[in-house]
């Protein structure tokens, strides 16, 4: 696995299937599909900075799941069932009937709240790893050349990040040379603030002397090829959604 | 092959930026007079326009590239204007040969090191066979090696590919063997513009391979090593009496024993250990990523070891706090913008003053003699690059703090700015009896002011003696001068005054 793929499988593969986990709508297909996605991104990690992508995006979706069973615990239409334990009923004004919180607290409720979760956690998953393995600046390049002027800002701007970080760090630590030990917020947002402005006219400088924006057609230096395993990939997500969709 | 010479903030850039257009297109100001470039007038096009006559590499590459690969970065420009993909192919694997980036091709930019990501800047302008080449200040962040390097491949330029070179630099010992004119922008705006010999017989701004023959009055001087070689012959014959300097020994301030520090996987220092004693003044010197940095941020306190320990004047240094931090370590980083967060020149004097309990105005004086002709009511960041250091350095030296730690202090500094820096550090180290730690690629300025080098290579100390001893041996970072009285153990114009006087 040593040429790279096309940048848009992964995001293909990602799409179709979190259309078939949808519609399959079961708990453990999901967390499978995450596993398989897990796999992927290990198998085929470079050690770009994207990479990380993926660990934030189960990261928010542990989050969504925990915050998704909290509130359809606490509010919501009871489901009788088991009773797990009661709450308190909070007592609402009469202009909101129907809605109750609190009361008690049912398997059934907790279990329909944690699918929910993990469905929307496992497309989140899926498109975090899709992000994971392709390279923003390669994804730009196999886009219509209208959308690339646009894209090209988002890029350079997400770019900015790390740098932007990596900024606080130092100029929060030369404030500290300098014998400021409590740190405004003012002190280090005008320095921050001002060297991020000279670096984006820095670089729009240069773009500029390189010829940016003069012609209204750009060309493209390599075409990034759609290979055969790139068919595969999409293939076997295909075959693995109609599947699902299927049964 | 031009150079553009001058004081800090005389105008360099401005001048180089002209060329192209991106005065006043982009930066604003009122331009009167004319400046054609192949019969095109920049007054009436846009920089892009010019794109395919002049190629500029900036101060700062890094902040000039657009993606994350050497190979995109370099087809960037042939893209924006909409060359043909079989003629991109070829440009770009001519322009790969021609600065051999060959093996780096597919690597990240920020991956790479100073020199190369300094190639990669200069291939991505010449990718477009532009006529014109501007380069800002191309060798300041380079160690010696990497320098020649870069000024081969331009002279390469000049001499097969006809392709005219302008650049600008304070280091001009490296660059004055190449190059066939100078302007000299003088610090009342006024240009001097001849060639090489006529400009430097008159400007006060000169290396020290000018110097060197203006102090043995030789009749005509060369500008390059072989050359001041050939006139110098009597003068390396002379018996000299071997002196041994024996260092006193004083009391050390900082201890650093056993100092490991990783970055993930990258060992950056393999268990230094080193004493430096009061009154030294201790130059570090190495390729750039050999773990300088980090030893100075380690001893500074903002760097924690993985392993090992750091002490300064006895105490942990990152347990300093507030004002005694300020007042036991100065420390000049080497991006020094960073310490400054005013509005305004004067603020941020008036701010030094008073954190230092001085009368006020004592660092604002101290910043005129160093660079004068700043304006007290300036933005700190509309300053040049020197100017601002100069800032820095006021700020930092005014206040007197028992340890002076300073990373690459002279980038940007002419040579007389530089002199009267040497000034100021030997006046504290002699009357204060304080340590003075550097971290430089600047041989010459080693040679000027060190007593003691220490040299790292891949995080482990490979020598650690005087200067003299430690220059002398290194053909790469030996300063011009030693080169040119080699085998004498000269270092400077002074010694080799010195020596001639003692003779006779």
């Amino acid at each position: 696995m040593t040429k790279p793929l096309h940048p848009l499988t992964m995001w293909v593969w990602s799409l179709v299937l979190s259309i078939g986990i949808v519609a399959l709508d079961n708990t453990w297909v999901a967390l499978a599909t995450v596993g398989v996605a897990a796999l992927v991104v290990y198998l085929r990690r470079d050690g770009s900075p994207w990479n990380a992508t993926f660990w934030w995006s189960l990261r928010i979706g542990v989050f969504i799941i925990a915050l998704r069973a909290l509130i359809g615990v606490l509010i919501g239409v009871p489901i009788p069932g088991t009773e797990l334990f009661r709450i308190p009923i909070l007592e609402l004004p009469s202009w909101m009937p129907g809605i109750r919180i609190g009361g008690a607290v049912t398997l059934e409720r907790l279990s329909s709240s944690v699918h929910e979760g993990v469905i929307i956690a496992s497309m989140i998953a899926l498109f975090g790893a899709a992000s994971a393995l392709t390279s923003p600046h390669k994804l730009l390049r196999v886009l219509p050349v209208f959308i690339y002027e646009i894209g090209i800002t988002l890029v350079i701007a997400t770019s900015v990040f790390p740098q932007l970080a990596h900024s606080v760090k130092r100029i929060r630590r030369a404030q500290q040379m300098r014998g400021m030990e409590k740190v405004s917020l003012r002190s280090i947002a005008l320095p921050l603030l001002e060297e991020t402005l000279t670096r984006s006219l820095q670089l729009a400088q240069s773009m500029d002397s390189r010829g940016y924006g003069v012609s209204r057609r750009r060309s493209r230096y390599r075409p990034a090829p759609w290979l055969a395993r790139d068919f595969y990939f999409v293939l076997t997500a295909v075959a693995a959604a109609t599947v699902m969709v299927a049964s | 092959m031009v150079l553009v010479m001058g004081q800090t903030g005389s105008g360099k850039s401005s001048l180089l930026r002209l060329i192209n257009g991106l005065v006043p297109h982009h930066t604003g100001g009122i331009l009167a007079g004319d400046i054609t470039v192949d019969g095109i007038s920049t007054r009436e096009v846009k920089p892009g326009s010019l794109a395919h006559l002049v190629g500029i590499v900036g101060q700062n590459p890094i902040n000039g590239f657009v993606t994350d690969i050497v190979e995109e970065e370099i087809a960037f420009g042939m893209e924006a204007l909409n060359f043909a993909p079989d003629v991109m192919r070829k440009r770009v694997e001519e322009v790969l040969d021609l600065l051999s980036l060959n093996s780096v091709r597919n690597r990240t930019i920020s991956s790479l090191s100073g020199g190369e990501q300094q190639r990669v800047a200069i291939a991505s302008a010449l990718v477009m066979h532009p006529k014109v080449l501007v380069l800002d200040e191309p060798t300041s962040a380079l160690d010696p090696i990497a320098a020649e390097e870069v000024l081969s491949v331009l002279h390469r330029l000049v001499h097969d590919l006809s392709v005219t070179v302008i650049i600008a630099e304070h280091r001009l010992e490296r660059v004055i063997q190449f190059v066939d004119r100078i302007i000299y922008i003088e610090s009342d705006g006024e240009t001097s513009i001849g060639s090489a010999e006529e400009i430097l017989e008159k400007s006060t701004l000169v290396p020290p391979i000018i110097r060197l023959a203006r102090a043995l009055n030789l009749s005509e001087f060369g500008t390059s090593v072989r050359e001041v070689r050939r006139l110098t012959s009597d003068v390396r014959n002379i018996e000299i009496n071997a002196e041994t300097h024996s260092r006193a020994s004083t009391s050390p301030v900082i201890e650093v024993n056993s100092l490991h520090i990783q970055y993930g996987s990258d060992i950056a220092l393999h268990r230094i250990s080193t004493v430096i004693g009061q009154g030294e003044i201790v130059a570090l010197m190495g390729r750039n990523g050999a773990g300088k940095s980090s030893l100075l941020e380690a001893i500074v306190g903002v760097l924690k070891p993985n392993a090992g320990t750091v002490r300064v004047y006895g105490g942990n240094p990152a347990e300093l706090a507030g004002s005694q931090r300020r007042q036991t370590i100065g420390y000049v980083p080497q991006e020094p913008a960073d310490l400054l967060y005013g509005q305004s020149v004067k603020e941020e004097c008036t701010q030094a003053d008073t954190q230092a309990g001085l009368s006020p105005g004592t660092t604002f004086s101290f910043l005129n003699r160093l660079v004068p002709a700043i304006s007290e009511h300036a933005h700190p960041h509309d300053l040049s690059e020197g100017q601002r250091l100069a800032l820095v350095l006021s700020i930092v030296l005014s206040g007197n703090p028992k340890l002076l730690i300073l990373d690459e202090p002279t980038r940007g500094l002419d040579y007389q700015a530089k002199a009267l820096f040497t000034l100021a550090l030997k006046e504290y180290a002699t009357k204060l009896n304080n340590p003075v730690l550097l971290a430089t690629h600047d041989v010459e300025l080693v040679a000027e002011l060190a007593d003691r080098v220490i040299f790292l290579a891949e995080g482990e100390i490979v020598a650690d003696g005087s200067t003299l001893d430690v220059l002398l041996s290194s053909p790469a970072f030996a300063p011009q001068v030693a080169k040119i009285m080699s085998p004498q153990p000269w270092l400077t114009v002074d010694h080799v005054v010195a020596a001639l006087r003692e003779n006779s």
